[in-house]
């Protein structure tokens, strides 16, 4: 089973060589009660220690397939499922370091049978997550 | 409980957060059958691993835990994600596969009624008007599947409102069997729901603090209605319900021979477990008042 917060214990690692870290992800299970066309999602925000990722720029892999905001909004064939948590990928050029980081996610999806001028519903974690390598 | 009461059910939904991190769909039927509660509620996009296509093996655990916990299935949901994409909304022909898709999924579950949630085309919640040749469509194969259609009248929208006149319009004049209301009790709230976590009272949208429809409302549209779901937020210690006004529905729904489930909605504090207490707590009220309205009106 997942635990309970959004962003998962596992998961949160480095990308890249280690003598050259490209960025970071991290494992994240779904802020909804149902599991949802992975085109209702609109990204991810990710903050780490206070620094911003916007989700423009993130990367979602949903059932293993790796997608950027643009190829997100179109895949309304593939579904983000309840029990299979999301993997979201973030450029940073060195990665982060090893140790304990404040890291807060803001989950935009969008709801088709709320009206439009509510959406998408953003919702916000924070947690404790550390980075062994 | 007289053999023409209602009947007691729990939706899969009242778990939610629960399920998945802390309780397994085995513990799920475990609880619903403690309470004496006869029907199984579940949303298809939820609780069915790998759907729309589940393995057969999973199938068959599902029915084994029918039989083992002696529970029926009584509604699955779906959605009619109509927003389909950010540039463009879902055709009649991608809507009708959709149910298609649902109902026989649901069929082949052992599930009796079918919730379609529909897309919204306006701020007053009007179903993307889609919904309407698609289900045209499919109503042949909901009888032969044995499966009733039923849109949910669901806060903010109240039963006196153009989208439930045309629902019953859609009834009337086609005449099928196979379509019909199913009422959410949120309806019935008379009092505020409290904050959600990070809620303040400028975000506040004012149908949380209740819409307060009549239940005597009840009464014209109850033989469209076919499955209730109870949903609540909170019952306190001493059995009280603080949002939905259960002696004041209750007695409406008797009076209307309503005699199908009342299926658990529990909507409150995500704390782990809390949920199953709060349902049990409900199954205890509902009880005793229904018993309390059999010593008055046999």
């Amino acid at each position: 089973m997942l635990e309970r917060t959004l962003v998962q214990t596992r998961g949160f690692r480095n990308l890249g060589p280690v003598w050259n870290r490209s960025g970071f992800e991290l494992l994240l299970r779904l802020p909804n009660y149902r599991g949802m066309r992975a085109s209702l999602v609109d990204g991810v925000d990710v903050s780490v220690d206070d620094v911003l990722f916007p989700h423009e720029a993130n990367h979602l892999v949903v059932q293993g397939r790796e997608l950027s905001l643009a190829q997100l909004r179109q895949a309304f064939d593939l579904r983000w499922t309840l029990d299979e948590p999301a993997i979201v990928r973030v450029a940073k050029a060195g990665g982060l370091s090893v140790g304990v980081h404040d890291v807060t996610v803001a989950v935009r999806i969008r709801q088709p049978y709320f009206p439009i001028e509510f959406q998408p519903s953003i919702i916000r974690e924070t947690r404790e997550a550390t980075i062994v390598l | 409980m007289s053999s023409d009461g209602f009947r007691y059910g729990v939706s899969l939904y009242s778990y939610t957060d629960d399920y998945g991190t802390v309780l397994t769909l085995e513990d799920a039927f475990a609880q619903i059958a403690d309470l004496g509660a006869t029907g199984i509620e579940i949303l298809g996009e939820a609780h069915i691993p790998g759907y729309p296509d589940p393995y057969p093996a999973w199938i068959d655990h599902w029915h084994a835990l029918l039989a083992q916990y002696r529970l029926e299935p009584t509604s699955y949901g779906s959605w009619l994600d109509t927003r389909l994409t950010v540039s463009r909304d879902m055709t009649v022909a991608e809507a009708v596969a959709d149910l298609i898709r649902d109902i026989k999924l649901a069929s082949i579950l052992g599930f009796r009624f079918v919730r379609p949630k529909i897309g919204v085309v306006s701020i007053d919640l009007r179903p993307d008007p889609v919904w309407e040749e698609a289900v045209r469509r499919v109503l042949d194969l909901a009888a032969a599947s044995n499966i009733v259609i039923c849109p949910e009248i669901h806060a903010p929208t109240p039963i006196r409102h153009p989208i439930v006149e045309r629902y019953v319009e859609f009834i009337e004049r086609t005449g099928t069997r196979n379509f019909g209301l199913l009422i959410d009790t949120g309806i019935f709230q008379d009092r505020p729901l409290p904050y959600w976590p990070g809620e303040t009272a400028e975000m506040r949208r004012t149908f949380l603090n209740g819409i307060h429809v009549d239940p005597q409302d009840f009464l014209p549209i109850a033989k469209y209605v076919v499955f209730i779901q109870a949903k609540f937020h909170h019952i306190n210690r001493n059995l009280e319900d603080e949002h939905i006004p259960w002696r004041a529905v209750l007695p409406v729904l008797r009076r209307a021979n309503y005699t199908g489930y009342l299926s658990s909605e529990y909507e409150g504090s995500r704390e782990p477990w809390r949920s199953l207490e709060q349902v049990r707590r409900q199954h205890a009220l509902l009880r005793r008042i229904e018993a309390e309205l059999e010593q008055i009106d046999p």
